[in-house]
């Protein structure tokens, strides 16, 4: 009786184990991107109504032509809206400022501490390869010459990739310096780090693209030539 | 253990198959809601920066 009771327990137990398994992939595969898009939504939302009241102001008081620096970024907030014709046509993912596991979750992560979109330095971002709506999954696709578009709300930045998609270590925090030696930049400049990790499911290793700031224009000149079909 | 569970639910077959169903469904609401998020920095899909920041 007793000796039945222990194998049936301890079956139920492993069955119930393998169940919690299946259960935890299929979270990890499928509902961080359910939850992964929706809150992307929500920033891009966000970032739209922050834009539409930013613009009935801006009209008030016209700024000058010379572009001003952006205010500083308020962590885990979005501030910008990234698109790489390359990762797909409608491919668009939010930017937040700082790359803590919580705003990964919801978007593109800016590395606090580089430089702010289109200014003087390095522009560094980091985002998900897998899981949470898989945004640099093609990221090894991505070749020199193919545009990195952003825009914060008045002006579309067009980055050029130089260099990538480029195999490191995790350790190797020198690709985000403002000027990263690896990429081949020699000056100072406008530059863009995009980082993710490697191999796709695993963590030794990261892949960086490197870009240039190639051309600007104000939101008001329509959408930039690369996003244009 | 399921077999207690069981013999330890009120009503009929029908009712405790219902409370059953209830049962499973809170089980994984809580694994989905809590214990998943909790768990899943752990693997190694996190790591997309170059200075763990």
């Amino acid at each position: 009786m007793s000796v039945r009771l222990i194998v049936r327990t301890v079956s139920e137990l492993c069955i119930t184990v393998g169940v919690v398994i299946i259960l935890f992939v299929s979270y990890v595969l499928f509902w961080t991107g359910v939850t992964a898009d929706s809150a992307m939504n929500d920033q891009i939302e966000q970032l739209q109504r922050q834009w539409s009241q930013a613009a009935v102001g801006a009209t008030a008081a016209p700024g000058g032509s010379s572009p001003k620096k952006p205010a500083p970024y308020v962590p885990g907030r979005p501030f910008a809206l990234m698109y790489i014709p390359r990762l797909g046509f409608t491919w668009n993912k939010p930017v937040l400022e700082d790359t803590a596991v919580d705003t990964l979750k919801k978007g593109l992560g800016h590395y606090a501490g580089t430089a702010q979109l289109g200014q003087e330095g390095n522009f560094a971002v980091a985002g998900h390869r897998r899981t949470y709506g898989d945004p640099f999954k093609d990221f090894p696709t991505l070749r020199p010459g193919d545009a990195v578009v952003l825009t914060d709300g008045t002006t579309w930045f067009t980055y050029r990739i130089d260099k990538g998609p480029y195999k490191t270590v995790p350790t190797d925090i020198e690709v985000i310096d403002p000027v990263p030696r690896k990429s081949g930049y020699q000056d100072p400049g406008r530059y863009l780090t995009l980082t993710t990790c490697d191999p796709e499911w695993g963590h030794s290793h990261r892949l960086i693209v490197w870009a240039h700031l190639d051309s600007t224009q104000p939101v008001e000149a329509g959408k930039p030539a690369a996003l244009r079909r | 253990m399921y077999g207690w569970i069981w013999r330890h639910l009120p009503g009929n077959a029908w009712v405790k198959a219902l409370i059953s169903l209830l049962l499973a469904l809170a089980v994984v609401y809580v694994l989905f809601q809590y214990v998943f998020p909790w768990a899943e920095p752990l693997l190694p899909f996190n790591d997309v920066t170059v200075n763990n920041q």
